[in-house]
This record gives C-alpha cells, structure tokens and sequence, in this order.
C-alpha cells in the first residue's frame, strides 16, 4: 500500500504509476470484452457452420441435428452468456471441425507464428532503421534516390505478389530454398522476408522521418558546430531521440504479425495462426474464430502496454500519464 | 553457389535455427527415397477418425488408414468385395455382408464383424454427433451375426451399398478403450497404412502397415501435405518439393503442362456444374419460356472449352454419365441465342433483371461468361457473391428469397441419381426452390425400390420432366485434375480418392 500511495504521488518517475497501470488494464478489459461480444454476434449473423459440416444431400433434420449438437438451436442470449461464463474460466469451445478444444488449437500454431513473426521483425528493424537513417543523413545524394524507391516498392508490393515472386526465383528456378511448408530454419527465410518487405518499409519511412526531424533541431546543430562526427551524432543522439516513434511502428508490427499474417502464411502453407483464421472463418467454426479474436486483440492490448511503459525508460515525461512537458 | 553466399546462407540458417529451436518448432522433414511420396492437398484433415467428418482431403488421408467395407472398382465404378468378401439380401429390409477372415488391426487386435456393426452404430449415435449421419440414416440397425454383418434399413434402400462404400472399419476395443477424442488423434486401423506422425495444420505422415492382409502397397511412405494456396501447390511441383498436387484448377494445369518432367492426371468425375431456378419466387424465372430461353442463351462449348481448357465433359441432364439413371438418349444441350431472344419475347421477359447468387468456392469465371451469354440474349444479370455460408444459408431458405438463378457444383459420392436430384428438386428440400407433385412421387418410389429396371424407368421419367421443366441446367461434368512428377504411376478415380496402395513410383 505504501508503494502504492508513493507511485501515485511520484508521477514523473519509472515504473509507471499504478494507478496509470491500472486504468490501463481496465481500458484493456473493456476492449478485449467489446471486441468479443462483437465478434460473437457478427459470427452468429453470417452463417450457419452446421450447413457447412453436413453432406450436400443432407436434409432439414440432419442439419437440425447437427445445430442441436453444436448448441445452436438455443436462443442467442443463452449461447452469448454461456460463452461469457465459460470464457471467464478460461475455456473458449470446442471447435465444431475438429472436436478439439479452440484454446489448444492456437497454442499448436502459436510457436510457428511467433517463430515468423519474431524473425520478421528483425529483418525490418535491421534493414528498416538502416535505410531510415542512411535516407535521412544522405538526403538528396544518390544512396537516397536508390533507396527511397525500393522502400516504395516494398510497401506498395502485396504480400502475395512478393511471396509468389520469391519463391518462383528461388525455389523453382534457382531451388535454394524450400517453396512451402515447414522443413527447418532455410523455409522461414522466404515468409520472413515476404512479411518483412511490408514492415520494413513502414519502419524506413518512419525513422526517415524522426531523423530529418532531429537533424533540423538545434542541438544537433551544436553538436556539429562542436565537431561531432557524423558515427558520433548517429548513435550518441539521432539514435535515442528518434527511437520512439520507432519503438511505435515496430511494435504495431510485431502485433500486426502476432495476429496473424495470413497471407504470408497462406503462400507459404506455413501452419500459424493466420492460417488457423482462413480456415476456421471459412469453415465457420465459431469457436477457434472467437478464441483467435480474443488472442489477438490481448496481443495488441499487451503490445501497447507494453510499449507505453517503455515510452517511459526512454523518455521519462511519459511515465506519469501527463504529457505536460513533452512538447 | 558462390563461397560468400553459401557462408551467407549457412550463418542465416544458424541464426534461424536458434530462433526456432528458441520457439519450440522442429523441422517436419521427411527423407524422399523411392518408395515414399509426397503430396499437397489444399487442406488439413480436419479429423482422423472416420466417423465424423466427411470434405475430400479428410476423406484421402484417413480412408489409407482404414479398410472400408466395401470399395469400388476404379475403371468401372462397380461395388466390389474389400472388407466384405460377399453379401446379399435375404428380404427388401435385410442385408446380410461375410466379413473377410484373419484381418487384424495395426495394433494387432482380430477385425470382427461386431467391428463393422460398431462403425455403423456409433456414426447413427446422436450423442456422437457424426456428420456423415444423412448418409447412412436409412439404416435402422447393424449387428454381427456370427461371422457376418446383418444390416436392417427402414425402407429398401438401392444406394445403401454405394454409401457402404465409403464406411471405414474402426477397432471397436481400442475406441472404447481411449474414447473418441483419442482416437482422433492416434488412430488405429486395419488398412494398408498407419499413422506415422502429425504436425497439426501442417503434415500427416502414413508408413505401409506391416499386418495388412492385402498385397504390400509399393509406397512405403506418403507425406501428405496441407498447401492451401494452388499457385503455391504448382510450386511445390515445379520445384521437385512434392510428387502429387491435389485439386488443380484448368489454368494451373496449363501452366504445369509446359514441364517436360511433370504430368498432369485427370478424370471425370461425378461432380456436375449446374444452374439451379428459383421457380417460386424468381420473379422472371417462374416462367418456364425464361428458363428455357437460358437454356439456349449458354454457349457450353466455351465454357467446356475455353474456361474448363477442355477438362469437362458435355451432359445433357443434372446428372453425369456416371450416375445411376443417367439417360443417354436425352438431347444435348443447344446453344441457339435466336431461339432464345424469341422465348424471351413471347414470355415478355427482355430486359429483365435477375440476381445470380453464387460463392467464390464455384468458379467465378463460368458465372460471368454465363453472364455474359444472358446480356447478349437481353437478360441482366446481376451476380450476387457471399461465402459458402452465406450463400448456403441464403439459398437454403424455406422462404426462398434468395433470387433468379444460383450456380454451383454437386456431388453426391454415390454414383446414383437420387443424391442428385432428389435433394435438388424434390419438393420442401432444403435446396429445392421446384415443386411438381408428379417428380415427387417418381423420385420417392425411386428411392425407396431395390429393382434395377424399375428404376431405370422411373428416373427416365423423372429426367424428362426435368427437361421440359427446366428447374435447373446441367452445364458440364467436372474433371478431377492433379498434377505430378512424372515419376508417379497412377490412374485417378472417379470418386476422388487418394488410395496409395494403387500408386507407384520409379
């Protein structure tokens, strides 16, 4: 309790204040609930799984039967509490497809997303952060005018045109790498890159933009007046400066991908969530969707969080929630 | 490869070995020897135990686990012996099967008849919730007698033998013991193949079971893959990554057949493309002079020829050539677009606009060239798409509201024309937007007669009122087409199954 009353009375200091802490939490809760009641009803509105499960020359009553077995003959309301209620407990449904519990299905596919997602990540942040800065620092020379096109090309190029593309070079043609599927570390080069060339362009553009921003300030005019080398102004200031909007980008990424890249994993049959969704929305197995959504949104809601309270390590300002000074 | 990519390469794949080794994934791998083939199909099994489900790539997987009771002849299409060595009816309700002797289960257990009578049993238990129920809801009860399999229908039912087809025996013993859920995941059967390992939403490898009772299958191993995108199926193939790639579609096959050492396998199916009428509620289309004026508005031949690229088959009714009760001697389609503008003006109907329901799971191309063929006659056509839910929810309504015309394409599994027909035309099922008393009464004595003649006659009868009723078009007999490395010898059924004990490699 002592920590307690001491944080919030300290509002500029790190960790975070409970009570920001807390309101962020609740915040949290609120969305991840909203976000599954809407789901829940969305789901319930566009189709009937038991059409989709019973042979085509089924009748009425066979499809009746199966809508009895899933639970879907009871009134919506029933269905929505008694998912609420089991949801609570930490139980989110049986998939009607495969008669397996929604939860254990993701965590199945889960080590194969985070696997992608994770090496992805590296991928754009290395080639991303690089090709901001040299952007940025070299501007108007000619590293800018090769580079800026390509960071075009790779946000504007979809993920199924990049993955197709790659894969004709360099599984058909040259056959250096796995087309499909799971075979060890040499098959994750090519989803990873697929998913990064989307990543990495964001994250270029927008570290271009906070290092062009620096570079007008004045310190960095002192510091060059006081004859810091160019090594010197990159990882003593434009560095830490730049980092938060960075920090942003590359978060969202990392959700972005934690979710679920579903084309990417389409492409490249690579069993993660992203293919989990396709085939349990298609198939209109209300469970695992629900669970994925639930998943998906406490991802995001973490990943923000989570990049709140490091706003805080770098920039102290933040930590207390009042933004008073940050300006 | 040059020295600096390839210590390139090797430094990237260590570095991606940590992070998935850090993640908890291992490589799913298999060595390619001769004796083991690799295959993609567009799904994971969504299940391994063969009561519930029922979708193709389920069905290819688990049927090499299992025996079946019955299978049928791959280059004629005739029921013959496989678990049953022989069988016959000792009254319209009773059939009595000899199941074969000394088939044992991969775990080592004796296959019984109370085996057979246990796989039906459970599939007809409402608590087991199996989605195969409608098929095998005639059957009243199954039962050993001794060495044989007694199973007593609530009508006499011709097709009970076409859906015995597709029964796999399951290890009464074993299921009880480890319960449904288990089972699913470690199956055990009496088939030519066992459960080596599975990566869930990946791959299912099978090895040849050592105890089966029939020939040693030449493939010793089948990988079979879940690659749900075809341009990425294609690639597999091209890059020599697997054998065998399921459900192709006509362009792939185009693109596959520029490869001298790949080969592209197909054959007709029982599949049918088709236009359905809303003949209660379609607005224009509760005329018969528009139906009939559709009917002349299509150009099949292109649709067969340019968009199919020749892999379908012309038909001249909603069932294919391989269908019980198909007539031959019924005419062919007719595309006459003169014809058509003069129906269209006699009934009044040019300029009229009708909603096309339809899902992209159906080949989008054919609904627009179908369009197209109607704009040129004087018919707007207004295409509405929606997910295979949706759609099925939308057309499946009692109320039908759902528009003029849908298209779609029907199998049945069972080679008969009542899995065809009756669900689409008779009056009240869900997929029925027809009603004529006069069908009614022919389909329903036609599934309820075991008297082959009998029925040839009434589904004659029933197919002539179809044509001069038009609730629907035949538009084409699909094609089952794969591709594979030409190392790959095996001749693709009509049924689409994937039984490797008929494949071989060299």
């Amino acid at each position: 309790m002592t920590a307690l009353a001491a944080g919030s009375r300290r509002p500029r200091s790190f960790p975070a204040s409970p009570r920001y802490l807390a309101g962020r939490l609740a915040q949290a809760v609120l969305a991840l609930f909203g976000v599954t009641t809407i789901v829940f009803f969305a789901l319930r509105l566009s189709g009937d799984p038991a059409r989709l499960l019973v042979p085509e020359g089924a009748s009425a009553a066979d499809i009746e039967r199966v809508r009895d077995q899933l639970g879907l003959s009871d009134s919506l309301w029933h269905q929505y509490l008694s998912f609420l209620g089991n949801a609570v407990r930490g139980d989110l449904g049986y998939s009607y497809v495969q008669n397996r519990p929604a939860t254990e299905l993701i965590a199945e596919r889960l080590p194969y997303t985070a696997n992608l997602a994770v090496a992805a990540l590296i991928l754009s942040v290395v080639f991303g952060v690089t090709i901001g800065m040299v952007t940025a620092l070299k501007r108007g020379r000619w590293q800018e005018k090769v580079l800026m096109p390509i960071v075009l090309i790779g946000q504007a190029m979809p993920a199924f045109w990049t993955g197709l593309l790659l894969v004709l070079v360099f599984s058909v043609a040259l056959r250096w790498l796995p087309s499909t599927g799971y075979d060890g570390p040499l098959s994750l080069l090519l989803p990873s890159v697929t998913l990064a060339s989307l990543s990495a362009a964001a994250i270029a553009r927008v570290t271009r933009g906070a290092v062009l921003e620096q570079l007008s300030q004045d310190y960095i005019r002192t510091a060059r007046a006081k004859g810091a080398g160019t090594t010197r102004l990159v990882f003593r200031h434009l560095a830490r400066n730049s980092a938060i909007p960075v920090l942003t980008v590359a978060a969202l990424e990392l959700a972005n991908l934690l979710g679920g890249a579903v084309v990417t994993e389409v492409i490249f049959a690579w069993p993660g969530i992203g293919q989990l969704t396709i085939q349990s929305v298609s198939a209109r197995d209300f469970p695992v969707v629900q669970a994925i959504v639930v998943f998906a949104s406490a991802v995001y809601i973490v990943v923000n969080l989570l990049t709140d309270l490091l706003y805080g390590v770098l920039d102290r300002r933040v930590a207390g929630g009042t933004k008073a000074g940050a300006a | 490869m040059h020295r600096r990519t390839r210590a390139a390469l090797a430094l990237l794949a260590a570095l991606l070995t940590l992070g998935s080794a850090a993640c908890g994934i291992e490589p799913a791998s298999a060595d390619r020897g001769p004796d083991t083939i690799t295959i993609d199909t567009a799904n994971y099994p969504s299940t391994l135990d063969p009561g519930k489900q029922y979708d193709t790539d389920t069905y290819s997987v688990y049927r090499n686990i299992f025996d079946q009771l019955l299978r049928r002849d791959p280059r004629t299409n005739r029921v013959v012996p496989w678990l049953a060595t022989s069988w016959r009816q000792t009254d319209p309700l009773t059939w009595r099967f000899a199941i074969r002797p000394g088939v044992r289960f991969s775990d080592g257990s004796p296959l019984t008849a109370a085996d057979a009578a246990f796989s039906i049993s459970r599939i007809l238990d409402k608590k087991y919730g199996s989605q195969q129920y409608a098929n095998f809801s005639v059957i009243d009860s199954a039962a050993a007698d001794g060495s044989d399999l007694v199973v007593r229908t609530s009508v006499p039912s011709p097709t009970l033998l076409s859906y015995l087809t597709t029964l796999s025996v399951v290890p009464q013993a074993y299921v009880r013991r480890v319960g449904d859920k288990q089972f699913a995941v470690k199956p055990v059967g009496s088939g030519p193949y066992r459960l080596a390992s599975a990566t869930a939403g990946s791959q299912i490898v099978l090895t040849a079971n050592p105890r089966w009772w029939g020939t040693a299958p030449s493939i010793r191993t089948a990988v079979f893959r879940a690659v749900p995108n075809v341009a990425s199926r294609v690639a597999d193939l091209q890059s020599r990554k697997v054998d065998l790639a399921t459900s192709l579609t006509p362009d792939a096959a185009d693109q596959i057949r520029r490869d001298p050492k790949l080969a592209i396998l197909s054959t007709p199916t029982e599949r049918v493309a088709y236009l359905a009428f809303n003949t209660i509620k379609g607005g224009a289309t509760d005329d018969p002079r528009v139906r009939k004026a559709i009917s002349q508005a299509i150009d099949y031949d292109a649709l067969i020829r340019n968009l199919q690229r020749g892999y379908a088959k012309p038909i001249n009714s909603m069932a294919t050539p391989l269908a019980f009760g198909y007539d031959r001697s019924l005419p062919d389609n007719q595309h006459d677009p003169e014809a058509a503008k003069r129906l269209l003006r006699q009934a009044n109907a040019v300029g009229a606009t009708l909603v096309m329901a339809t899902s992209p799971s159906f080949d989008p191309q054919v609904v627009q060239a179908i369009q197209g063929d109607l704009a040129a006659v004087g018919l707007n056509v207004e295409i509405r798409n929606s997910d295979q839910a949706t759609y099925l929810k939308k057309v499946q309504d009692p109320g039908h509201d759902w528009g003029s015309i849908r298209f779609g394409k029907w199998s049945c599994s069972c080679l008969d024309s009542d899995g065809v027909i009756y669900p689409l035309f008779h009056t009240g099922e869900i997929w029925s937007s027809y009603t004529n008393p006069e069908f009614d009464t022919l389909v329903e004595q036609a599934r309820e007669t075991t008297d082959v003649a009998r029925r040839t006659t009434l589904y004659r009868q029933s197919f002539d009122l179809l044509g001069r009723d038009l609730p629907g078009i035949g538009l084409f007999q699909s094609y089952a087409v794969y591709g594979a490395n030409s190392r790959l010898q095996w001749t693709p059924d009509a049924s689409e199954s994937l039984f490797l004990d008929r494949m071989k490699v060299s």
